[in-house]
Parts: C-alpha cells; sequence; structure tokens
C-alpha cells in the first residue's frame, strides 16, 4: 500500500469522487455537496503540498513511473489544480444554488475533471496523457452544458465538444506519427530515439505539430480559439472559472513536459523546432486576445478573451524553454499559480454580484456596483489589477517572471510586443472599475444585487489571500517553483 | 510501389464505371409515366396520420451507458480470468477495486431511477 503514496493525491480524488456520487444519491440532494468536494480537494492540495516540500520518495515502483511521474512538478501541479477545483467548488456551491441549478453531479464532474487535469499534468507517455485529456475534457463538456434547458449553454457545450473532440483527434494523430517515427510512446524514450538521430525528421515535424496544434486548442491559443468566447460565456461561471483555471494549467503543464522531456533535442527545440511555431503562435495569440477583449460589452466575453491574452503571455514563456529552461519553467509555473487565483478571483466577485437568478454579466450590470457595496468592489479590484498585472499583486510578478525569461532567452522584440499589447489589456480592466465605481446604474436599468453565500465569500477569501501573498512573498512561491522546474529539467 | 495496387486500381475503375454505367442507362431507358398516385410519399402504404415528428423516451441512452458499464466489465474479466493463478492477490484486489467502482456508477444509476422504465 505504501507504494501508492505518490499518488495519493490522485486516489483521493477518485475515492471522494465515488463517496460523492453515492452521497448524493442516498441523502436525495440534501447533503452539503460544495464542502465535501472542496474538503477533499483541499486535502488532496496538502497532501502534494506537504510532498513538495519533503525529500523525493524513492523506489517508486515501475508500474506508476512508466505512466505517471512522481517528481515536485507534478506535485506542483496537483497543488494548483486542486485549489482551482477547490475554488470553482466553492464558487459553484453558491452560484448554483443562488440560479437554481443546484444538482449533485455538478461537484462529481467536477473532481473526476481535476483528476484527469491531474493526471495530465504527471503524465509522461501519450497514452497515459491521452487518458487524462480525455477525462478532464469530457468531465468539462458536460459542466459547460450544465444548463440543459438554455439553448445558449447548449449551443456552447456542442461547439465546445465538437471542436474538443476534432483537437483530440489531431492530437492522437500527432501521437500515432510520433509514434511511428520513434517507436515508443514514453516522453523519455521519444527523446533519446529523436536524439540519437533514429527517427525521420520530417515525420517527428508534423507529428509535433499536430502534438502543438491539438494542445493550442485546449489552452486556446490563437488561431485554435474560436470556442472559447463562446463556451466561456454560455457555461454556468462556476464552470467558466473551473475551465480558465484547472483546464488551462493542465494543458500548459503538459504542453511544457512534453516539449521539454519528449522535444528536448537539439533538433527539435533548434531554429526551426517548436520555440519558433510558439513565437509565432504567442504573438498573435497576444495581440488578437487583447485587441478583441477591448470591444467586448460582456465582462464574462471579455475575460473569455482575456484568458486567450494569458495563454498568449505563457507560449511566449514556454517559447523560451527552449533556450533558458530553467528560469522559463519556473516562470510559466508561477505564472499559471498567479492567473488561477487571479481569475479565479475576478469571476468569483462576477458571481458575487448577481443573485436570485439575475446574473451580471455585461459592464452596465456592474455600475456603481463598487460604491453601493464595497466589499464586492474589493474583490473586483484585486482580482482585476493583478490580471492586469500591477504590482505589489501576483500577476505583476507572473507577468515579470515570464517577460524576464524572454528578454534572457534574447527574445527582445517579442517582449515588448508582450509589454505593448498587455498595456492595451489594462484599457479594459480598467474599464471595469470605471464602472464599479465612477458610472451609476441607469434609470430603469437593473440594480445588480450581490448574493449572501458564505461559499462564496470563502472562495473570494482564500483568492485574494494567495494573490495578495503571492504578490508581497513572491520569493517564496517562486522558489517553489523553481523546485518543481528543476524535477522536470534535472 | 505502385505497380503492386495496379489491380486494386484497375478494380476501383471497373467497378466506379459499372455502378456510374448503370444508373446512367436505367435513367436513360426507363420509361417514365408519372402519376399522381405515383408521387404520393409512400406508394403502397397507408397514409400518415398525425405529426410525423412525435415525442417519445428515448431509453436507448440509458440502456447504452449501462451496456458499457457491463460490457467494459466483462471485457476485461475473461483476459483477467484467464490469468487469474499467475496475477494472484495483487490481480485479485485490482478487479476487485474495478468491480466496486463499476458497482457505484450502478447504485448511482439504480437511485436515480435510470432502471424504471414506466415513467
Amino acid at each position: 500500500m505504501m507504494e501508492l503514496l505518490p499518488v495519493a493525491s490522485l486516489l483521493m480524488l477518485v475515492s471522494a469522487g465515488l463517496a460523492i456520487m453515492l452521497l448524493d444519491v442516498f441523502t436525495k440532494g440534501r447533503a452539503e455537496l460544495p464542502f465535501v468536494t472542496t474538503i477533499a480537494l483541499l486535502a488532496a492540495a496538502a497532501i502534494s503540498a506537504a510532498a513538495l516540500f519533503a525529500p523525493a520518495p524513492t523506489d517508486v515502483p515501475a508500474f506508476i513511473t512508466d505512466y505517471l511521474s512522481v517528481d515536485k512538478y507534478g506535485l506542483f501541479f496537483d497543488v494548483v489544480i486542486a485549489l482551482g477545483a477547490a475554488l470553482a467548488s466553492l464558487l459553484a456551491g453558491g452560484y448554483l444554488r443562488e440560479h437554481g441549478l443546484e444538482r449533485g453531479e455538478y461537484y462529481v464532474l467536477i473532481l473526476f475533471s481535476a483528476l484527469g487535469a491531474m493526471v495530465m499534468a504527471r503524465a509522461v507517455d501519450l497514452l497515459t496523457l491521452f487518458v487524462g485529456l480525455e477525462t478532464l475534457s469530457l468531465g468539462v463538456y458536460s459542466l459547460v452544458g450544465y444548463r440543459r434547458t438554455s439553448a445558449r449553454a447548449t449551443e456552447a457545450a456542442v461547439k465546445y465538444f465538437l471542436l474538443g473532440s476534432f483537437a483530440s483527434a489531431i492530437f492522437l494523430f500527432g501521437a500515432a506519427l510520433i509514434y511511428g517515427a520513434t517507436g515508443h510512446t514514453g516522453f523519455r524514450s521519444i527523446g533519446e530515439v529523436i536524439a540519437a538521430g533514429h527517427a525521420p525528421v520530417m515525420l517527428v515535424l508534423l507529428g509535433l505539430a499536430m502534438l502543438v496544434a491539438g494542445l493550442g486548442f485546449k489552452v486556446s491559443a490563437v488561431p485554435f480559439h474560436m470556442w472559447t468566447p463562446d463556451a466561456y460565456e454560455g457555461a454556468p461561471t462556476s464552470t467558466t472559472a473551473f475551465m480558465s483555471v484547472v483546464v488551462k494549467s493542465a494543458a500548459f503543464a503538459v504542453f511544457l513536459r512534453l516539449l521539454a522531456v519528449g522535444f528536448g533535442d537539439e533538433l527539435s527545440r533548434g531554429a526551426g523546432g517548436w520555440p519558433a511555431l510558439l513565437t509565432i503562435l504567442a504573438a498573435v495569440t497576444m495581440v488578437y486576445g487583447n485587441l478583441a477583449a477591448v470591444a467586448q460589452s460582456s465582462v464574462k466575453r471579455m475575460l473569455a478573451y482575456s484568458s486567450i491574452a494569458h495563454a498568449g503571455y505563457l507560449l511566449l514563456g514556454l517559447a523560451a524553454v527552449g533556450t533558458k529552461p530553467a528560469e522559463a519553467t519556473s516562470a510559466v509555473l508561477y505564472y499559471l499559480a498567479a492567473y488561477t487565483v487571479s481569475n479565479a478571483l475576478v469571476l468569483g466577485a462576477l458571481i458575487w454580484s448577481g443573485s436570485h437568478g439575475k446574473e451580471a454579466t455585461s459592464y452596465a450590470d456592474l455600475a456603481g456596483l463598487g460604491r453601493r457595496h464595497p466589499a464586492v468592489g474589493a474583490a473586483f479590484l484585486v482580482g482585476v489589477l493583478s490580471l492586469m498585472g500591477f504590482p505589489p499583486t501576483a500577476g505583476f510578478f507572473g507577468k515579470w517572471y515570464v517577460f524576464s525569461a524572454a528578454v534572457q532567452a534574447d527574445m527582445v522584440g517579442m517582449t515588448i510586443l508582450a509589454v505593448l499589447s498587455s498595456a492595451v489589456g489594462a484599457f479594459y480592466y480598467l474599464k471595469v472599475l470605471v464602472y464599479l465605481y465612477m458610472k451609476s446604474p441607469e434609470e430603469g436599468a437593473p440594480v445588480a444585487v450581490p448574493m449572501k453565500s458564505s461559499y462564496v465569500v470563502f472562495a473570494l477569501v482564500l483568492a485574494a489571500y494567495f494573490v495578495m501573498k503571492m504578490g508581497l512573498t513572491p520569493a517564496r512561491y517562486l522558489d517553489a517553483a523553481l523546485a518543481a522546474a528543476s524535477g522536470l529539467i534535472g | 510501389m505502385f505497380a503492386v495496387y495496379l489491380p486494386v486500381f484497375i478494380m476501383l475503375g471497373v467497378a466506379t464505371l459499372v455502378a456510374v454505367g448503370m444508373f446512367t442507362a436505367t435513367s436513360l431507358a426507363g420509361p417514365k409515366n408519372m402519376t399522381a398516385e405515383k408521387a404520393i410519399p409512400y406508394e403502397s402504404g397507408s397514409e400518415t396520420t398525425g405529426a410525423n415528428h412525435i415525442r417519445m423516451s428515448i431509453k436507448f441512452y440509458l440502456t447504452a451507458i449501462l451496456f458499457v458499464v457491463f460490457d467494459i466489465e466483462a471485457v476485461f474479466l475473461y483476459p483477467w480470468a484467464a490469468m487469474f493463478r499467475s496475477l494472484g492477490w495483487v490481480g485479485f484486489v485490482e478487479m476487485l477495486l474495478f468491480i466496486v467502482i463499476l458497482g457505484v456508477t450502478l447504485i448511482y444509476a439504480w437511485k436515480k431511477g435510470a432502471l424504471e422504465w414506466e415513467s
């Protein structure tokens, strides 16, 4: 039994998911499922956080390490994913009840999707990775279409499902090509065969491009982003929070590991390899995301485009991994952790602003809210400043580390582009604050009334705590990210 | 390389020609005298009554899901049973866990009313 300890966080989520299924049907929906789910997720986060600061486990059996790594990189993502999922289930606890959507399966789906995300982050084999990816995706498709009676949610779910399955197929095709070229599905063996020069170059590059396209869909990089605004807007806001933090973290986790371990050879990360591909993706993603976000009138849709823009900054960090592995990897990890708490905070504040079936979604709905309800305003303020990258918040150091890693990797032009496009970002983030504090609701317009939910308040306090803590003492978190990065790069 | 597949391509070409040729020949040579009787949707059946898009409860979906639960279980049970002795207690516990997980899903479906056919 002790040999299963390194995957304890995964087992925790499986058993919690099964237990909640039974709890839901036997108590006929009377159990406090958001509470139980959050406890299970926070426990999983605590197990992994403890393991992150403990010495690495020795003699882990090969039946685990061949498929799932037990390194600190995986543990770091366990913590980020479990924390993000816990925030999403707390937000769901308030949101679903307030809008009459409360059903037990939501929490079960959150737990199983989070499990898939953790498997992805730990996967060291293309097949394990695909199983994790599908476990995550299938859960999230249903979470998006959770409001079954709404045509909008159904459209969002169908769109996401069709494009998502297509992306999965492309990913699988890429994996098949890589297997055909190298004869292996394990990342490390793939890397060794390519480095030894035993694999046909064209086949490897084609397979790599397909893997990048499949994962680019999951992180919503331009031009694979079409589904993002619709899915984010049509989904329940708590699902939007889950998608933007958990799906994104898991996809970037596997992206980074796959490129660093499987394609870390000279050829793949040279001039014609993935850094060049990712640099182009990063440039179009951040410019497009920021420009499109400016034009939105719905805050939820704006956050969808802002999430595309953030994917662009992260891709820039990923491109820098080719030349500066340690700096860039730790910067991307820090950024993902910072983005998780900041985005959960802003979406949580948006959830908090609606009540009794009336959701606040547009800028106009937020007019004057910050003056009428200072606590809601404060939550928005901290979250939005962090997304914008304003010191001393988590988001500032996230951007700082990623951009400085890019500069060290001699990507000065790209860094200037990133800084300029994040200046465009400041425009639409500040617009939220302008509406909150400087505008008043128009005559006859509905006035947003915040909901009363201790779950939402707890989620916001938790997220705001980490946003400020990561901003005030960034060194501690960067150290954790560096330790995690060293697990990957060695 | 190409020569190996040549018979296949010839076969493909002949098959296409025959199919296209038959359709063209029948549409050119066949007599066409369309009458009012012939134009109705069901020439020799009875007239449809009511709307053709009726609402009916689709239990296929539940049946299919439950089928998957048991089918996958069977797929894994057969090879496990064949290797039972060499897998030993570890294999037994692993299979037990697998069946327990599937059992939980069955209990869930049952309690959710997925097995109530009448309603």
